[in-house]
């Protein structure tokens, strides 16, 4: 089978052509579709396998990045998105579509074995520079995160495009209860050290972690790793020639895709599709 | 929780005026008009107005009282918007209030922000501090001092209700008066008209076919209507008409002697060779009539662009203009064929210089203010947009205190074909299509952008010429637009901008020859405007689209799905009329050709002497270390990463070679390079040059300087010599000669100049010129303090690519890599940026001299095809192009991309002195770099083209270079690094 992502699209989402790129990179058939054709109800979001809230400024990010797009799922989309989830289908939400999800309360989301029950217990905030930055950096994925996506990624360079990409929860229990969980999939890290396996949970200096965030914190899964959501954009390294050391002779090739010049960020979408391939029951 | 907004503000008063303040603390207001009773609000708070996680709210309770303010500050700031200024996060909150009350559809939200300060030092004005921090032009400020605030007397705003407007009928205008009451006329209505363009339109109504028409149809017969007049204004202006490149010139060249009569500067020199060159490629699509200009890029898709100024609004409002120039121009692609995709964006400013401490005339910003607004609304309008921002320049000079230049481009993508079968680029109106306007509302902003921009800036400028622009009303109305043209809906389109309706509808009725417009259709942000201004008003983010009728159903669907508002306001006809209705009655009845072609040629004159400059004359011996870590930190060269960086450079998925290269991500890039076909590397580059200064001597060679810069830089990345495209932008002084300008002879014979080098320059380039403006009036004031820009070519190029696998970038990339100058050094350092800075610090006694010339371009283009060609096919990994500070400056910012030393000698690459050879800014120069295996194949493909080895890129931390046996300069890159990095990062730091 070749599973059908909904790349959503609208009121200031702007990565969405990009997004639907990617899947149809490595072997999904992918379409954008507007909020309001969901809200309508004009579309059924249960025909989709996968669904991808892409990066962009939805209402121009007023009233806190995320916050409206954010309302308008959460509000009528609440039954479709709840059943979506309960039936296992991934969904990721990249950058302002990770703000998104956050807000919903889509993640981190309840205990596990629990239905979505849209409360929102994280939030993504102003970088502490105060500054929207468009720069490289290097991520490092927890091996043991029950995250789907992320299945066999160690470490990545990526660009971060944000103003708000600071993720804070409340207390510090709720940060360790999420990396107990191995929830926290992806942090921030300086490339220059080896940690072994082990997580940094000092913030680090700017820019190496570029806005902030609470123990380095770059993207997160729900309980089931089928919900995931990060600042970072892996889509915007589909290609090698996109990375910024592309010219210098250490640029070496890599991946099945794209003659050689597959580049880092195409694996997440590769898992999503094979798990949903590997679990169709047909 | 830190505040961020605060520590924003606390760096920004230390870093813009030494002010340290020990904490600001900031809350977010929203002034509700609404049914919705306050109790049921309250339950809603953290559901939209406050993050549950991170912020506290109440509603009908000041924060400043609460338990959230653990002590008293000792001073507060309010700054809210004035009426009817554009209000984008009351927009989006109003949208976010309705989602939860969809019941009360009257619902209205304002939104303010307050400061609150603690640690204020010693005899801080709080109203000096509220000025800092507000533009009262759109916005308004309240203040509570440390006696309010002890009282706990906060400051309050109101909701910002507009003032009534007073609907006034259309009335005639009498034009059967002396001709100084006709110039009054036009000076006290703003019309911008000239008394022989005044005569033409009392001719007009003179004629006795005229009159009888008009009697027919209800109208004034003998006197045009006020929506007559502010309509033609519109049409026949500076902005509008280009009336200056399209005068009849009678220039005199006092050095050679000529005599000579010029019939349009763009017909002549701008479009004719275009012209020639169509006949001889088959890639120019659609050149000069369109919103931009459009080339076939492959089989299936083409490309176009086009750039615009907007400077008089950014002189004002530093973030409502150029917000409004960025996603302006993006309206322009949309707007071009039958809609194209923006995919990238340019921006290129000119301002006085950042850290500028002389006088300022009244109502100008301080530069460093200018800076941070124009910033921050090109910021704001691209990356809300989506759209990569992917390449630009900033230049300096005080000139540009007067007025600065803002400069936004943007390229477009669309299929060549649509799914019906129509060419893409093509309109394919006919009488009978409804037209829609279709985005924003029309209100009292923005009324006279257009004839304003056309007069020089005076304190009594109004601000209803300035307007915000709003992103995401526009990315709705994108998105929808292009669902649009894919599903074959739309015959025709094109932007509002300067001269709004009246433009728009106007420009596309030519095309069936004639229009009825009703005004009373056409949505309203506020009641009461007159039809005049309905007509004329420039509100933004509007498109006007024509739609066969058989369509109508399908496309007003579309617009309800992306909540766009998209409205009937007119029909295409074929009566040969502007035909304007207020209802039933007509207010407005001009023949098109006459609205069209009517205006009469200027007529202008022109002379030529060369500005005495006297000469540059470097002293006999220099630090050259010293002068080179002094041309890092000139702002004309030092880098830009703190500003550029806070661009989105790649949304979309494409940016192949960033504004920032090497190691660490600092190094500059040449040109933008992009792959926009996702999965396919075919590239389209895009690069611009600039180089104002060099009209000090000779606009001519400003011109030739800025067209080679933008070719040069693309040469850099592997540009496709044999297809690319050029955009000129001129930005000028006012050049006609009056009481108010008097040098007015001289500046037209710069701009006739720099026309003729362009075509010149553009013909031996084989570099058609697509698309263009100008903008010929910025100056600022009138008397003896006035202030004129120096004349501005911006040049944008874009062209193709055809592997972005294969490219270069300006950092070195490994020690042993040998380094090649390609080009030659000549004497040539007059209105250098070396000449300036060492005149400026007296160790010199002026910028004369010889100022870098294209000799040759024929040979020079040759050269380039043989370069680009080495990039594309892999031996050459780094180029990067010589332009202000030299090759010392070129060399120094490729070690510090690479954090690499090298080590060269100067001796043999050029007829010089060493001054000219080490700092001259000689055009047609690339510093490559090649590794050492692929160093034959490299000399052997450049062979017959200036070729001089310069040395090697080694292990060092050292910059080396030598003339000869002679050391010119030693420095450790680190140094270069601290240097070029320092001086523009004005942001007070990230703590």
């Amino acid at each position: 089978m070749t599973p059908h992502v909904a790349v959503l699209f609208g009121f200031g989402i702007n990565c969405d052509h990009e997004t639907k790129a990617v899947f149809e990179l490595v072997g999904a058939t992918a379409e954008r579709v507007h909020v309001n054709r969901f809200v309508t109800g004009d579309v059924s979001l249960d025909t989709y396998d996968i669904l991808a809230v892409p990066g962009g400024f939805s209402f121009g990010d007023h009233l806190g990045s995320g916050r409206l797009l954010g309302n308008r799922m959460r509000f009528a989309m609440r039954d479709a998105l709840r059943s979506f989830v309960d039936a296992g289908k991934p969904i990721i939400g990249i950058c302002n579509g990770f703000q998104v999800l956050v807000k919903t309360g889509l993640l981190p989301g309840p205990d596990a074995g629990e239905s979505p029950d849209f409360i929102q217990r994280a939030s993504l905030t102003l970088n502490d520079s105060g500054r929207y930055e468009d720069r490289w950096v290097t991520l490092e994925f927890d091996p043991e995160s029950p995250c789907i996506w992320t299945k066999g990624m160690t470490r990545m360079e990526c660009p971060v495009r944000h103003g708000e990409g600071k993720f804070v929860m409340p207390t510090a229990s709720d940060l360790d209860r999420l990396e107990a969980n191995h929830q926290v999939t992806v942090r921030y890290v300086d490339p220059s050290t080896n940690l072994g396996g082990r997580a940094n949970e000092t913030v680090l200096p700017y820019p190496t972690s570029p806005n902030g965030s609470m123990r380095n914190i770059a993207g997160i899964c729900d309980s089931t790793g089928l919900v995931f959501g990060l600042m970072p954009h892996p889509e915007a390294v589909y290609a090698r020639w996109l990375h910024p050391n592309h010219t210098h002779p250490s640029s070496q090739p890599s991946g099945e895709a794209l003659d050689g010049w597959e580049g880092e960020g195409l694996q997440i979408f590769r898992n999503a599709v094979d798990h949903v391939k590997a679990t169709h029951r047909g | 929780m830190r505040d961020v907004r605060g520590d924003v503000v606390r760096r920004q008063l230390n870093a813009d005026h030494g002010i340290e303040v020990e904490r600001v603390r900031t809350i977010c207001g929203y002034l509700i008009d609404a049914e919705t009773p306050a109790e049921a609000i309250a339950l809603r708070v953290a559901d939209v107005f406050a993050d549950p996680i991170i912020e506290h709210g109440a509603t009908n309770e000041l924060l400043l009282s609460s338990a959230h303010f653990e002590s008293v500050p000792e001073g507060v700031v309010s700054v809210g918007f004035k009426p009817g200024v554009t209000d984008n996060p009351g927009k989006a909150a109003t949208d976010g209030f309705l989602t939860l009350f969809p019941d009360d559809q009257n619902a209205r939200i304002s939104t303010y922000i307050t400061y609150a300060f603690y640690g204020l030092p010693e005899g801080c004005d709080l109203h000096w501090l509220a000025n800092t921090l507000h533009n009262g032009l759109i916005e308004r400020a309240v203040v509570g001092s440390a006696q309010d605030c002890t009282a706990r007397a906060w400051p309050q705003l109101d909701y910002p209700t507009p003032p009534e407007q007073v609907f006034i009928e259309p009335q005639a205008v009498d034009l059967e008066v002396a001709d100084e009451e006709l110039e009054s006329i036009s000076t006290q209505g703003l019309l911008a008209l000239n008394l022989a363009e005044m005569h033409a339109i009392q001719a007009h109504y003179r004629d006795a076919t005229t009159r009888a028409v008009r009697e027919a149809v209800g109208i004034s017969p003998d006197a045009p209507t006020d929506v007559e007049l502010e309509c033609l204004a519109q049409t026949w202006s500076e902005h509008c008409k280009h009336k200056i490149f399209a005068s009849k010139i009678h220039h005199i060249d006092e050095e050679t002697g000529e005599d000579s009569v010029i019939d349009s500067l763009f017909k002549t020199h701008i479009m004719k060779p275009t012209h020639d060159m169509q006949t001889e490629v088959d890639w120019l699509l659609s050149v000069f009539h369109d919103n931009s200009g459009v080339i076939a890029w492959d089989d299936e898709w083409s490309v176009c662009m086009k750039a615009e100024t907007h400077n008089s609004p950014s002189a004002l409002d530093p973030y409502g203009g150029a917000m409004t120039g960025i996603v302006g121009v993006n309206r322009d692609i949309l707007g071009t064929g039958l809609g194209a995709r923006p995919i990238a964006n340019t921006d290129v400013f000119c301002f006085g210089p950042p850290d500028w401490e002389g006088d300022l005339p009244d109502n100008l910003f301080h530069p460093s203010r200018v800076l941070r607004g124009v910033h921050a609304g090109v910021r704001v309008g691209g990356n809300e947009s989506g759209i990569p921002t992917v390449n630009g320049a900033i230049v300096f000079d005080d000139r540009y205190i007067g007025k600065p230049l803002v400069y936004c481009g943007t390229v477009g993508i669309m299929p060549r074909t649509l799914a019906d079968g129509r060419p893409s680029h093509v309109k394919t109106p006919v009488a009978g299509d409804i037209v829609y306007m279709v985005g924003g509302r029309v209100g009292y902003d923005g009324i006279h952008g257009a004839t304003f921009s056309s007069l020089e800036l005076t304190e009594e400028s109004p601000s209803s010429a300035v307007q915000i622009g709003d992103p995401i009303t526009q990315k709705k109305m994108v998105d929808m637009v292009l669902e649009a043209r894919d599903a074959g809906l739309i015959s025709c389109i094109t932007d509002n901008g300067a001269g709004g309706l009246s433009s728009s509808i106007g420009e596309m009725a030519e095309y069936t020859n004639g229009c009825e417009i009703d005004l009373a259709s056409v949505p309203l942000k506020q009641a009461g405007l007159s039809p005049w201004e309905i007509l004329v008003s420039e509100s933004q983010e509007r498109m006007t689209i024509a739609v066969r009728p058989e369509d109508q159903p399908a496309f007003e669907h579309l617009a309800r799905l992306h909540e766009v508002e998209a409205t009937p306001v007119a029909t295409f006809t074929s009566t040969g009329v502007f035909h304007v209705r207020y209802n039933e009655t007509t207010v407005a009845y001009l023949p098109i050709e006459f609205l069209h072609d009517g205006v009469p040629q200027l007529e202008l004159e022109s002379a030529w002497a060369p500005p005495q400059h006297p000469s540059f004359s470097p002293p006999s011996d220099a630090n050259h270390n010293q002068l080179l870590l002094e041309m890092l930190q000139r702002p004309n060269i030092a880098s830009k990463e703190t500003w550029v960086r806070q661009y989105d450079h790649e949304v979309i998925a494409q940016t192949a070679v960033k504004p920032f290269v090497g190691v660490e991500r600092d190094g500059p890039g040449d040109a933008g390079l992009i792959a926009p076909i996702h999965g396919n590397p075919h590239g389209l580059v895009i690069s611009c040059g600039i180089a104002p200064r060099y009209a000090d001597i000779d606009a001519g060679a400003m011109a030739a300087a800025a067209i080679d810069e933008a070719v040069r830089n693309a040469v850099c990345v592997g540009l496709d010599v044999d297809k690319m495209a050029g955009l000129d932008n001129f930005c000028w002084p006012d050049p006609i000669e009056s009481s108010k300008t008097p040098d007015g002879r001289f500046k037209l014979a710069q701009l006739v100049r720099a026309n003729r080098e362009l075509e010149r320059v553009c013909r031996a380039y084989r570099l058609p010129c697509v698309s263009g403006k100008d903008s010929m009036k910025n100056d600022y004031g009138t008397g003896p303090d006035k202030i004129s820009i120096p004349p501005t070519l911006l040049f944008s190029l874009f062209g193709d690519h055809p592997d972005v696998r294969f490219t270069a970038t300006s950092d070195f990339k490994q020690a042993g890599d040998r380094i090649y100058l390609v080009g030659t050094s000549h004497n040539e350092l007059g209105a250098s940026e070396l000449a300036f800075m060492m005149t400026e610090a007296g160790a010199a006694n002026g910028i004369g001299g010889n100022v870098p010339r294209l000799e040759r371009p024929e040979a020079q283009l040759s050269t380039y095809r043989a370069l680009a060609s080495t990039i594309r096919e892999g031996l050459v990994r780094t180029a990067h192009d010589c332009s202000e500070g030299g090759l010392a400056v070129a060399l120094a910012e490729m070690c510090i991309g690479g954090r690499l030393g090298a080590e060269i000698d100067i001796d043999g690459t050029g007829p010089s002195d060493l001054w000219g050879r080490l700092w001259g800014e000689s055009l047609g120069r690339i510093v490559v770099a090649v590794a050492p295996a692929d160093e034959t194949a490299f000399c052997s493909a450049m062979k017959g083209h200036p070729l001089t080895v310069l040395g090697t890129v080694n292990g060092t931390d050292d910059l080396l270079v030598l003339d000869g046996d002679e050391e010119l300069l030693r420095s450790p890159v680190e140094a270069l690094v601290e240097a070029w990095k320092g001086t523009l990062d004005l942001t007070g730091g990230v703590v």
